[in-house]
Parts: structure tokens; sequence; C-alpha cells
């Protein structure tokens, strides 16, 4: 009797643990590594305090809005270095996704920065920027493995005279499109944001 | 008992000498495959008196004196049968008709048990009309019956619209089970091998009592033939070559019986497509290729009161989307609609890359039924698996190849019926059905999933009754249903949350069909219908193939896009009242058939734009799943007159008019009117062989009842100047306007030889003659490219 009730004992614990276990596991999350929740624009000049602003959009592709730091306060007549930097914050700063400017530059051959500003904010590159027209002047430091240009560093030297306007960076993904000839219209956009710049 | 016989008939004799006129002359008309011909028409041609076969084929003329008679069978889309009867005692008289020409046919029971409501409002696609679309996926195929339509994603998905009503709101019924699949995306063909089919039947009534609570919309039934119960192997191949995407479609089956055991059979069937980009008249549309490896195995055996059949099918599909259409932004919409040829376009290639879909399905069934006395049981088990992955352009080659969206969805289905024949005037059908469903993510696709995983279990209990009077039958279901849904999933922020939700209803039918006169019919129904929000509409968050657009679901915080409970919103289930009119006339030279409906749907769950909003890449509009009144009001035409032995002419019409009651506007993507004329010429045999000829016209309206347009790059143009246009001009809208009408002319050519024991056609036919450069509103590419040119097919098929 005894042996019979120690087997029942074990047979109704023994479903019992195999049903909790039988309790399905919950979905894992999943790594974003494509979100970009924080572009940081960096205007270094040389041998000065770094100007920066930042276009932080906390949620990604949600719902919640972005928000733009700025304006971008230059000083006349100075040649500033910019250099772009993109993390996802959804991710923690250990992760891989964390650091998008890695990404971007690991596919150089498949992204180009596109800028435009007030016409004649600066006297080197001249003009408004080839946002509207791809062969109008743009300071590219960095470029892909083809030799076209990136645009996560690029160089800036400002007018002499005040300036009160804006400033548009626009990052395109151009997958088996980019060339030299490609504009801000081709491919996806990435990012797109215009801050307010004064020249002071 | 001899001497009761000789009593008899000497009665008989003597009967016979003085002319009685109480005899009794009945019969059953089938088709080739035994298949009776719900409707066909028996005409006693000198007394001019006309019977038409019920939905067991059977057709009785009581009262009928003794004599020779003149007797016509005929039905439209089979050969007509004259023939002379001598009538000197109650005779039954059993004729097969052959099939002939097309058209739609009335007939359709295929299995036994799969028997329709005789009240209910349908149309079918079966013998030459359904071989004629052989080739082209389900969807597509089912744009030859009037009142169906399609809604695309580009050239090789399709989906059907019954009604102006699509996805969920209509159901699909695969070898008799419900086809599960991610039913919920716009862009989501049904996985579903048109080959398998021996008709396709669309029940357009929400009367689909039998099916489920959720068909608003109504039922297709893609039906097989029944297996062999003979010995012997018989089977069919069929190769077709498209010009246009430079297809090839081979498929066939085999099937065959046991000498040694009658009753046994079997079928193996596969089919091979491959496609490559599909051609507008201008330009390539690149990457719209598309590929398919499907297979089925089914075995049985049937006897005279029972049997047993297993089934089993996969399918698997790879489908290109125009790459024209990775937008992300307003921006980068509004580039994409003012270019053409779209950006991307490239030379034709058979290789498919991003954005693409690929797609599994296996379907498991086992059956069984049993038929005693009055009484039939049936009992059916059915397990499918579909794997569904979405691959996008991402950031990176390693992300590139891992799907963007993975689900898996798995489901395991009981249904039970019961027939019984109380008398011949009287039938009931009681059954229930049992669901039970997990959907599952699938790892590693590095995105917040669309929609969450969730467990579901349904349970649902009918009845229907049906009376046969004088000249009416009348027809009544009732039907309860409860549905339970356990979900877990990631909400923006990639948090998990979690929801149980229950659902229950009842929903009804009433349907009555009267014969007016020899040769006319008149069938009325009003049923009801509901359907729960399905996950995409309570859940989703963010964009997905093709959209440039984020949508919310049901159930997000308007301001905080938290997850909430379905009873703290004010979300309800859809419910649907339809109401059929369908009058039929068949005589001799001439059939019609119109079906007049009114389709009113209360918590009607769409998109509704709602306002714009700025991320980091840009300016996205933002749409909001909401619930309305929606009404569905329309008619369908399909006319055939026989102009001579050798020409027939055929018309169809759909018009249809759809309304969002609660708002006073216009919903968006509902098909236009349209209307189809055919000329076709069928030779007289010559020996063995035959041929035909055939024109068609389409005609296509254009979409006066679409809402208002605001363009991508107004959008843009408000947001520079912080006006948002989108809250400041209400109501729906569309990004572009609805395109122009259009005609399209097909030709087609085709020669039959008819064999001992086998029978080749070869099929030619053009679609899209002139090549007209066309966008069709309920294509949902129309945004990006002009739709497809002329295609030029050729099709051999071989039967034995």
């Amino acid at each position: 009797m005894k042996t019979l009730r120690f087997i029942c004992l074990l047979l109704v614990a023994g479903s019992l643990l195999f049903l909790s276990g039988c309790k399905k596991d919950d979905p894992k999350p999943e790594n974003i590594p494509e979100a970009i929740t924080k572009a940081t624009l960096t205007f270094t000049p040389a041998g000065g305090a770094p100007v920066i602003v930042t276009a932080t959009d906390p949620d990604g592709d949600g719902p919640l809005p972005r928000t733009l730091s700025g304006p971008i306060n230059l000083m006349k007549n100075v040649s500033y270095t910019l250099k772009i930097t993109l993390i996802n914050e959804l991710a923690k700063p250990t992760d891989p996704e964390y650091d998008v400017t890695e990404e971007v530059e690991e596919e150089a051959d498949e992204h180009i920065f596109f800028f435009a500003w007030t016409n004649n904010t600066f006297s080197n590159p001249t003009g408004n920027g080839n946002v509207d027209n791809r062969s109008d002047a743009v300071n590219y430091v960095d470029t892909d493995t083809k030799g076209l240009p990136l645009g996560l560093e690029t160089s800036w030297t400002t007018i002499n005279e005040s300036v009160n306007g804006t400033f548009r960076v626009i990052l395109k993904h151009q997958p088996d499109l980019k060339s030299a000839a490609t504009t801000s219209n081709d491919g996806e956009s990435d990012l797109d944001v215009m801050f307010s710049l004064t020249v002071n | 008992m001899k001497y009761l016989l000789s009593l008899f008939l000497i009665f008989e004799s003597f009967s016979s000498l003085s002319q009685s006129c109480d005899y009794i002359f009945s019969g059953k008309v089938s088709d080739e495959m035994g298949n009776p011909l719900v409707g066909a028409t028996i005409l006693l041609a000198k007394q001019n008196k006309g019977e038409v076969a019920d939905e067991n084929g059977f057709f009785q003329f009581n009262k009928l004196c003794s004599g020779k008679y003149q007797i016509e069978v005929r039905f439209v889309g089979f050969k007509t049968i004259s023939s002379s009867v001598k009538l000197y005692a109650n005779k039954v008289w059993n004729v097969t008709l052959q099939s002939d020409s097309t058209a739609l046919n009335e007939v359709v029971i295929s299995e036994k048990h799969i028997e329709l409501a005789a009240t209910s409002t349908y149309s079918s696609l079966s013998g030459k009309a359904l071989e004629e679309t052989l080739g082209k996926s389900l969807g597509e195929s089912l744009r030859e019956i009037p009142g169906v339509n399609t809604i695309q994603t580009g050239p090789a998905i399709f989906k059907p619209v019954i009604h102006g009503v699509h996805s969920q709101r209509v159901l699909i019924l695969n070898n008799g089970i419900r086809q599960e699949g991610q039913n919920w995306g716009a862009e989501h063909a049904p996985e579903v091998d048109q080959f398998i089919a021996s008709n396709i039947i669309v029940i357009k009534d929400a009367a689909a009592i039998k099916y489920g609570a959720d068909a608003l919309g109504g039922v297709v039934l893609v039906n097989p033939a029944k297996l062999p119960t003979e010995a012997g192997i018989g089977g069919q191949v069929h190769v077709i070559g498209a010009s246009n995407n430079g297809s090839g479609v081979l498929s066939g089956f085999l099937e065959g019986g046991l000498k040694k055991w009658p009753g046994f059979g079997w079928r193996a069937q596969g089919t091979i497509k491959k496609a490559g980009d599909s051609r507008a008249g201008n330009y390539v549309l690149s990457n719209t290729g598309f590929e398919e490896q499907n297979f089925s195995v089914s075995t049985g055996y049937h006897s005279e009161k029972k049997g047993i059949d297993i089934f089993y099918s996969h399918f698997n599909t790879s489908i290109g989307i125009l790459r024209g259409t990775a937008v992300e932004t307003a921006e980068d919409l509004a580039n994409a609609q003012e270019r053409e040829p779209p950006q991307y376009t490239l030379p034709f290639t058979y290789e498919i890359k991003q954005p693409r879909q690929s797609v599994q399905h296996d379907l498991l069934k086992v059956n069984a039924h049993l038929a005693d006395g009055k009484n039939e049981f049936r009992l059916q088990y059915g397990f499918q698996n579909n794997n569904r992955k979405e691959f996008d352009f991402r950031l990176g080659a390693a992300l590139s190849n891992i799907p963007a969206l993975g689900f898996q969805l798995q489901t395991h289905t009981l249904d039970a019926d019961w027939e019984r024949s109380h008398s011949t005037k009287f039938q009931s059908c009681w059954g229930v059905n049992i669901l039970y469903q997990n959907n599952s993510k699938v790892d590693g696709t590095q995105t917040i999933p669309f929609i969450p995983n969730f467990d579901h279990y349904a349970a649902g209990i009918f009845a229907v009754e049906k009376m046969t009077l004088a000249n009416w039958v009348v027809e009544l279901g009732l039907r309860y249903d409860f549905k339970n849904y356990d979900v877990v999933g990631f909400n923006f922020q990639n948090r998990l949350y979690r929801s149980n939700i229950d659902f229950q209803n009842f929903s009804g039918t009433f349907s009555t069909k009267r014969k007016l006169g020899n040769f006319s019919s008149l069938t009325t129904s009003i049923s009801n219908a509901w359907r729960p929000p399905n996950m995409a509409e309570l859940y989703s968050l963010g964009t997905h193939q093709s959209a440039a657009a984020i949508e919310y679901g049901l159930l997000l915080d308007e301001k905080t896009s938290e997850v909430k409970e379905y009873t703290a919103t004010g979300a309800r289930v859809e419910k649907a009242f339809k109401g059929v009119v369908g009058y039929k006339i068949e005589k001799q030279k001439f059939t019609t058939e119109l079906t007049g409906y009114v389709n009113y749907i209360f918590d009607f769950i769409y998109l509704r734009p709602r306002g714009v909003t700025e991320g980091l890449r840009g300016v996205f509009p933002y749409f909001r799943y909401t619930q309305t009144d929606a009404s569905f009001i329309g008619f369908d035409l399909f006319s055939v007159y026989q102009l001579n032995r050798q020409l027939t002419l055929t018309g169809k019409a759909s018009l249809l008019r759809a309304t969002d009651e609660t708002q006073n506007d216009y919903l968006i993507f509902i098909p236009s009117n349209r209307a189809d004329v055919g000329l076709r010429y069928e030779s007289k045999p010559i020996k063995k062989f035959s041929w035909n000829a055939e024109t068609k016209i389409r005609w296509v309206g254009i979409q006066n009842r679409a809402p208002q347009v605001i363009t991508p790059r107004e959008i843009i143009e408000a947001q520079k100047q912080g006006i948002d246009i989108i809250a400041q001009r209400p109501g729906n809208f569309d990004f572009a306007p609805a395109p122009d009408s259009y005609f399209l002319l097909s030709l087609g050519l085709g020669a039959t030889w008819k064999l001992e024991k086998s029978k080749w056609d070869i099929r030619l036919s053009c679609d899209n003659l002139t090549s007209e450069a066309y966008r069709e509103y309920t294509n949902r590419l129309r945004y990006f490219a002009d739709d497809v040119g002329r295609n030029i097919t050729l099709g051999i098929h071989f039967s034995f």
C-alpha cells in the first residue's frame, strides 16, 4: 500500500512538474539595431570649444515626435569640422547596435549625406548646399570605398557677416544606386532634420 | 407475388388502352464526374412543360399521359441532350451531360457533404471556365466571377474582394478547411495552389453559417475532385508559358484506384511556377518576379455509405515586391509618385531581391463520413502550419538577409456535422467547429514585431433547417461562437505587454427560394455575421512593406501609445447584416442571373488618417484604426445568349456603392464599377477535333466615390509652415486621385483533340492586346507604376 501511494504521489508530482514545465516561455525581446534615436552634430573649430546640437526621437520610428536642440551658434570667419554621430538608445551602450555611425561607415557604399543651408552662410563652401543640386559645393572629408563622398565628416568656413538661417542634414540610403550623380531624391531617407543656425 | 404481378400488368395494359394520365417521369441529371447538375432544365418539347433539377439533380414530372415524348435536357456550359422517351409506366431516366463551352456553371457539389444551401446565392468556376484560368493565382482566377474583384499588391499578389470587402471578411476554404494564414495583411495573398481545384465556388451571401461567423463578405470554396474509386490510372499535365513575365508553369497529377480494393483511391499532385519581372506597357516592373513549388497527396476509401480520406498539401512561394515601393517617409513617397518609371527600374530579370515575401503553408486533413439511412455524419480534423517571412532593405548586408517580419501560425481545427433528412421535404444539419491556433514571432528579426504572439481558442455550434414546400424552399440557420485570444507582445518601447480577450455572439440566416414558372427562380436571404478585430487592427504599430505611413492599432492609447485593455477602450466587434436578392432565368437560348445586395456593417474597422508626425527620418502621415458604420450596396449581372449553335454572347457587370455612413464620406480601395462583354465561337466537332475562338472586352470605370486627395508633397509643404494638413482637412484621404477608367481587350484561341482515352487541349490567349498603360484603383502599387502590359499565354493540357 505504501509503495502504491508513493508511486501515485510521484506521478502527481511528476505531472505537475511536467505541466508547469509545459507553460510556454514568454517571447524574447529583439535587439533593434536600425533605429536612430539621436543624431549629434559637432562643429569643432581649429582650437576652440565645439558647438554641439542634437536631434532626438526617443522611440525611433514610434509615435513620439522628435525634438531638436539648437540653434547652431557659429562664429564669423572661422573654419569648422563637422562630425555627425548616430546612436540607438533603444539598445544598451554596450550593445553593438547602439553605435549606428559605425554601421553607416561600414555601409559607406550605400549611404551619402546631403546638406542644405541658407544661401551664403559659408565662404567655403559657397551657395546653399547640394540638396537641390548634387553638383553644388559641399566639402566632404570622408569617402566610401569607391571614392564617392560619404559625409560623416565635412569641413566649413563661415562668412564674415551675421547670418540667421537654417541648416538641414539628410542621410540617404541608396543601395545599388549610389553614384556621382545620385541626388537627395534618390533612395530612402534615414535622417532628415533641419536646425536653426546663426553666425555671429 | 407472381399473381399480383400479372394482375398489375393486366391493369397496366388496360390503363394504356384508356390513355391514363397518371404517370411519373423522373430522374437525375449529372455531369461526367457524377456531380448532380443543380438547376438543369428538362423540357418536354411538344407539351411545353419544363422542370428544373433540384439540389440533388433530381427532377420529376407528375401526371403525364402515356405516349412518346421529345425530351431536351439543357444546362449552361453543357451540351444539350435531345432524346425521345416512351412512357407507358412510371419511368426513371438518368442522364449525363457532357461539358461543353465556357460560361459559369451552376453545378457545384463535388464532395457529397459539402452541400450548398439550395437557397444561397453562389457562382462557380468549373469545367472549361476554370481551365482557362489555369496558371493564374487563385485571387486572379476569381475575377471572372461577377461581384468578385481583387485587391492587388502588384502583378503577383491578389486577394479576393467579395461585394467590396476582403481579407478577414472573406473566408477561404481550402479543400474544406478554413485557410488560416496571416490574412490581416492586404498584401498577403491566400496560400492555395489553384491547380488542386476541380471547382471553385463563391458564396456571396453571408449565409455561410456552416463555415464560420466571420464571413461578412462571403466564402470561397476551393474543391478538388473526388478521389477515384475504381481501378485504373488517370491524370492531367499542364504546361503553360506567358510572355509578359517570362513565366513557366508545370503542373499535373496522377490518380488511381486498386482493382483488388474497389472504393480505394489515391492522388498525387504538384505544381512548379517560375516568373520573372512583369512588364508594364513602357517599362519593366523591377523585382516583381515570383516562384512557387507545391505538391499534394491524398488517399482514401469510399463506399456507398462511408468513407475516410487523408489529404496533405505543401505550398511554398517567394514573391518579389516592386522595388520602387521601398519608401520610408512622405518625401520618399512624393518622389516615388512623381517619378516614372519608378526608382530602381532595371532590365528584366528572374532574380527576386528585396523587398520580398517568403511563405510556406502546410495543410493536413483527415476526413471521415458515415451515412446511415436518413442521417449522415461527418468528422474532419485539420492541421495547418503557416510560415511567413518578409524581407526588406535594411541597414547592412547582414541584416538584409534577415526577415524584417517573421511569424509562424499553427492551427488545429476539428469539425463535426450531422445531416438528417427527416423527409424529402425537411432536412436539418447540425454541427460543431473547434479551433486552436498559435501565432509566434520568428526570433532574430531584430525589429519590434508588428503583431503580438497569441493563443487563440474558438468554438462554434450551428443548426440549419431546410424545408421544401410546393414552390418554395426555405432555410433557417442559427449559430453561436465563442472566441478567446491570449496575447503577449512588444510595445513601441520594446517592452512586453499581455492581454486576454473574449468574444461571443450569435449569428443567423433566413433564406428562401421560389420557383417562378418553369424557367426562373427568385432567391432572397437575410443574414448576420460578426467578426472580432484582428491582431493587426488591435495592436499594430509602425510601418510595414510599401506603406510609407505609420499605423496605430485600436488598443493603443492616443497620447502615450501604451497598449490598453480591450474592455477599457470603446472597441467593438464588427456586425454585418446582409440582404441578397437573386433572380435567375434559364431558357433555351438565354440565361440571366441578377443579384442585388445590401451589406450594412456596424463598427466597420478601417485605417483613418489622423495627422502628420515628424521623426528623425522625416515627415510621416499616420493612420489610426477606427470604427465606423459602412454600407455596401450593389448589383451583379451575368447573362449568356446563345446566338446559334456556334456563337455565344456573354455579358457581366458589377456595380458597387460603398459609403462610410457615420462620417458621410467615401471609403478607400473600393472596387469601381465594371463590365465585360465576350463573344465566343465553338466549331462543330470534326471527328475528334474541335476548336474555339473568343474575344472579350472589359471596361473598368473610374472610382468617383473616392475620398479627397492630399498628396505627400502637400503634406510636406504644409509641415514646413507648421501646418498639419491632415488634421486640418478631416476625413478619409488618398495620396493620389483614383486612376482613369480603361478598356482591356483580350483574344483567345483553343483546340481540343478527344482521343479514345485521353484529351489534348491547346490554348493561346492574349490579354491586354493593345498593351494599354492603365492603373487599377484596387492595386496598391498604383501610386508607383502602371499595371501589366500585353501578355500572350500558351497552354497545353493533357488529360488521360
